[in-house]
C-alpha cells in the first residue's frame, strides 16, 4: 500500500513510518518546508529496510491543499500530526481546521482508509464513577471547552472527522492512544501530577495511568490501516500492564531525575481544584484556572481502561511490557 | 446611553482571547457575538468565553446581533476593508495593532469615521498599562525636565507558538506585510517612542538583518529617529535574552527605565553624596525604589489585581466611555496616523539601506539581508 502520513517526523510518527516500511508499504511523509529531513531519514535508516520507499512531501498542515495530488493518489492516510502546546486558537488551527482540510480532499480520491490518531483524553472520563471501565462505548466529553485547550481541540477534531464520515463518506478509523511514552519522551506526564520547576504535585497515586509504549502504539496504527471491515470504528490503545501513578513516579525519580514531591491525596483533589477555580474567578484571572473540578475529575479519576476491542478486532498485541518500555526509555534518556 | 454597549469581535485568533477575557470584565459592555471565517475558531471562542453566538460570516453577525462596537482582530491586511465596512454600517470600531498596512489606509479609515460620526480606536494598549501611565505622570509632573532621548526595546521569541507558525509557513500572512514580522510586532516599541517624540516626520535611519547564527530572514531591526528636540532608538530583537519590553526615557534632570514585563520603573537622578558615598547613595536609592515597588506589587497580588492585559482593559474601558459620552477617543486619530506614517518610513528606510548595502558589498548579504519576508 502507499500511505500518506502526517506527523511522520514526530515522536510517534518516526516509529510508525519505520514499522510501515518494515511491513513493505510505501510511505509519503508530509514534512514542513523548513524542517531538515536529514535526521528523519537517518533515523529510519537505523532500523528499517526500504528507506527508498519513503518519499518526503513538502507542505504544512495549515496549507495541506498544496499536497493534494500526492495525498489523493495514496491508498491510505494516517493523520498523526498534532500540535500539543499553545493556546486554544493555535491548537484549533493545527488540529481541527487542518484536519477539516485534509478530510475534504478524500472524496473522489484513491484513499480507502483514513486513520485519525486521536487521544484517549477525548472521553468524558469525569462523568464515570470510581472504578468504572473506560472503553469505546464511553461518550465523548460533553463539555470539552471546560478541559485543557489540547483536549478540547482533540474532541473538536474527532467531531469534524465523524461528521466527514457521515457527510463525505470518509473511510474513517479512529485510534485513541493513551499517554505515549518511549525513548526521547519519558514516562512522566500530567496523569501523574503537575510540575512546578523541581516540585511535583503528585495527584493521587494509586490510580492506574493509561499509558502505551510508542512502538506498541505505532503497531496499532499500522494494524488499523490494513484491518478489514473496521471503518467507522474507534479503538483505544493502551498497554496491558498499566502502572499506577506512584509506580511511574518512583521509576522516574530513580532513573531520570530527582524531584521534590508534594502528594495531593485523592480525597483532596476535588477541594484543591474548587479552591483554584474560586481564586481564578475572585481575582478575575490573576492566576489561570490550572485546576478545576471538571478537569481534575477527567484527569485523575480512578478508572479501569480496556484495550479489548483493539486486541479482538485489530489483532493488536502490545509487544513491549511497561517495565521493558521504561527500561528502553531510560536507556536512551 | 444607559444600556450596555453591544460588542462583537471578528477574527478569533490568538489575541482575540485577550480581547474576550478583558471585555468580559468591563461593566460597560457585553459581548454579543464572535465571528471567524473558520467556524471552528469562532465556536471555540464562543464556548470558552460564554459568547451567545458564533458566526463565520461577518455581515450575518452584524445583521443578527446588531452590535454597537466591532473589535477587529483579523490579520492586518484585512483591517482597512473591515473597518470601513463596519463604520459605514454605523458601528464603532476597535482595530488591533498594526492598525493598517500603511498610512494611506489609516487616513481612509478616519475619513470614513468622520463622515459617519463613529469612533475608531487602535490597539496601542501598552500606553495604558499601569506602569506606563505612572511613567507618563512623572514626566508630566516635570520630574525628568525636558525629554532628550528615548530608547525602546521590543524582544520577540521566535520559538513561541506564533513565531513557529509563521516561520514554518512561507505563505503565512506575516510574510506579506510590507514590514513583515517587524510590522506585526513593532508598533508597541514605536508608540512608546512617539509618546515622547512629537514630530510628524522625524529623520529616520534603519537597518534590518538576520541573527549571526541564522543567515535566513531578517528578524533584527535597529532604528534611529531624530526629531526637532528628541532623539530615539528602537531595538527589535529576536535574540536578546531575556525577551523584554523596556523603555528608557532620558531628560535634562533625570531618566526613567520602564520595564513593562516586571511593571517596574527605575529612576536615575543626580547623585548628591560626595566621593565614594555616591557609590552607596545610588544603590540605596535603587533599593528603596525596588522595596516600594515590591510592597506595592505584593499588595496588588493579594488583592488579585495583577493582570497581564491591564492596559488593554483600561483602553477598552476608555474607548467605550468615549462612545457613551460622545467624547474624545483615548488615542486621537491624528496620533494613530502619525505612528503609522513613521512606521511606513522605517520600513522604507531599512529596505533602502539594505539595497544600498547589497550594491556596495556585492554578494555578501549575511549581515544586511534583503527582507525576504518583506517582498
Amino acid at each position: 500500500m502507499k500511505i500518506f502520513v502526517t506527523g511522520g517526523t514526530g515522536f510517534l510518527g518516526t516509529r510508525l513510518v519505520r514499522q510501515l516500511l518494515q511491513q513493505g508499504h510505501h510511505v509519503a511523509c508530509l514534512v514542513r518546508p523548513n524542517t531538515d529531513a536529514t535526521a528523519f531519514v537517518a533515523s529510519l535508516g537505523a532500523g528499517a529496510s526500504g528507506v527508498g520507499r519513503c518519499e518526503i512531501v513538502r507542505g504544512s498542515l495549515t496549507n495541506v491543499q498544496e499536497c493534494g495530488e500526492e495525498l489523493r493518489g495514496c491508498d491510505a492516510v494516517i493523520h498523526a500530526a498534532a500540535a500539543m502546546t499553545g493556546g486554544a486558537p493555535m491548537l484549533f488551527m493545527n488540529n481541527v481546521i487542518a484536519t477539516r482540510a485534509i478530510l475534504a480532499m478524500i472524496p473522489g480520491s484513491a484513499v480507502k482508509r483514513f486513520v485519525l490518531v486521536s487521544s484517549l483524553g477525548v472521553y468524558g472520563a469525569g462523568q464515570l464513577k470510581k472504578g468504572a471501565t473506560l472503553d469505546e462505548t464511553t461518550p465523548l466529553d460533553p463539555a470539552p471547552h471546560r478541559r485543557d485547550p489540547y483536549t478540547y481541540s482533540k474532541v473538536a477534531q474527532e467531531r469534524v472527522a465523524w461528521q466527514a464520515r457521515e457527510t463525505l463518506g470518509v473511510p474513517l478509523v479512529v485510534i485513541r492512544p493513551g499517554v505515549i511514552y518511549g525513548p526521547g519522551r519519558g514516562a512522566m506526564s500530567s496523569r501523574v501530577g503537575l510540575r512546578v520547576g523541581k516540585l511535583l504535585l503528585r495527584m493521587g497515586g494509586r490510580q492506574h495511568v493509561p499509558y502505551t509504549y510508542v512502538d506498541n502504539c505505532a503497531a496499532a496504527i499500522a494494524a488499523a490501516v490494513t484491518a478489514q471491515g473496521v471503518e467507522g470504528q474507534a479503538f483505544n490503545i493502551i498497554d496491558d500492564d498499566l502502572p499506577t501513578a506512584k509506580h511511574v513516579l518512583k521509576h522516574h525519580r530513580r532513573s531520570v531525575e530527582r524531584l521534590h514531591v508534594l502528594p495531593v491525596p485523592h480525597w483532596a483533589i476535588g477541594a484543591a481544584s474548587g479552591l483554584c477555580e474560586w481564586y481564578h474567578r475572585w481575582s478575575r484571572g490573576q492566576l489561570p484556572a490550572v485546576l478545576t473540578r471538571y478537569k481534575s475529575a477527567a484527569q485523575w479519576g480512578r478508572l479501569r481502561y480496556s484495550n479489548g476491542k483493539a486486541k479482538a478486532v485489530l489483532g493488536w498485541r502490545p509487544a513491549i511490557s511497561f517495565d521493558e518500555g521504561l527500561r528502553l526509555s531510560a536507556s536512551c534518556a | 446611553m444607559s444600556r450596555k454597549l453591544r460588542v462583537a469581535l471578528v477574527g478569533c485568533g490568538q489575541i482575540a482571547d485577550a480581547h474576550l477575557q478583558e471585555i468580559n470584565k468591563i461593566a460597560l459592555a457585553e459581548i454579543v457575538g464572535v465571528c471567524d471565517r473558520q467556524v471552528d475558531l469562532a465556536e471555540q471562542a464562543a464556548a470558552r468565553f460564554d459568547v451567545p453566538q458564533a458566526f463565520d460570516d461577518l455581515q450575518r453577525m452584524i445583521a443578527e446581533v446588531q452590535p454597537d462596537v466591532l473589535h477587529i482582530a483579523t490579520p492586518p491586511h484585512t483591517h482597512c476593508g473591515l473597518a470601513i465596512d463596519a463604520l459605514k454600517q454605523g458601528l464603532h470600531v476597535y482595530v488591533e495593532k498594526p492598525f493598517t498596512l500603511d498610512a494611506t489606509e489609516a487616513e481612509e479609515i478616519f475619513e470614513v469615521a468622520r463622515n459617519v460620526g463613529r469612533t475608531v480606536c487602535v490597539g496601542h494598549d501598552q500606553l495604558f498599562d499601569p506602569v506606563w501611565e505612572a511613567c507618563r505622570a512623572r514626566v508630566k509632573a516635570g520630574e525628568l525636565g525636558r525629554i532628550v532621548h528615548v530608547d525602546s526595546i521590543q524582544g520577540y521569541d521566535l520559538s513561541g507558538p506564533f513565531g513557529k507558525a509563521f516561520a514554518s509557513e512561507p505563505q503565512h500572512w506575516v510574510h506579506r506585510l510590507p514590514g513583515g514580522l517587524f510590522q506585526n510586532v513593532m508598533s508597541h516599541a514605536m508608540y512608546r517612542i512617539t509618546d515622547f517624540v512629537p514630530d510628524r516626520e522625524p529623520a529616520i535611519w534603519a537597518t534590518a538583518f538576520a541573527p549571526v547564527s541564522d543567515a535566513g530572514t531578517p528578524t533584527e531591526l535597529r532604528v534611529m529617529l531624530r526629531g526637532q528636540d528628541v532623539t530615539a532608538h528602537l531595538i527589535f530583537s529576536s535574540t536578546i535574552r531575556p525577551v523584554q519590553r523596556v523603555a528608557r526615557i532620558y531628560g535634562t534632570k533625570a531618566s526613567l527605565e520602564v520595564d513593562l514585563d516586571g511593571r517596574t520603573v527605575r529612576a536615575f537622578r543626580k547623585l548628591t553624596a560626595p566621593g565614594p558615598f555616591a557609590k552607596i547613595q545610588a544603590p540605596a536609592r535603587h533599593c528603596g525604589e525596588a522595596a516600594r515597588t515590591l510592597a506595592r506589587h505584593v499588595l496588588q497580588f493579594l488583592r488579585g489585581d495583577i493582570h497581564y492585559f491591564a492596559g488593554m482593559n483600561r483602553l477598552f474601558t476608555l474607548f467605550y466611555q468615549s462612545i457613551l459620552d460622545n467624547s474624545t477617543p483615548p488615542i486621537p486619530p491624528r496620533e494613530v496616523c502619525r505612528v503609522t506614517g513613521i512606521m511606513d518610513r522605517v520600513f522604507r528606510a531599512y529596505q533602502e539601506e539594505t539595497d544600498k548595502s547589497r550594491n556596495q558589498t556585492g554578494s555578501d548579504t549575511r549581515e544586511l539581508i534583503p527582507a525576504g519576508l518583506l517582498t
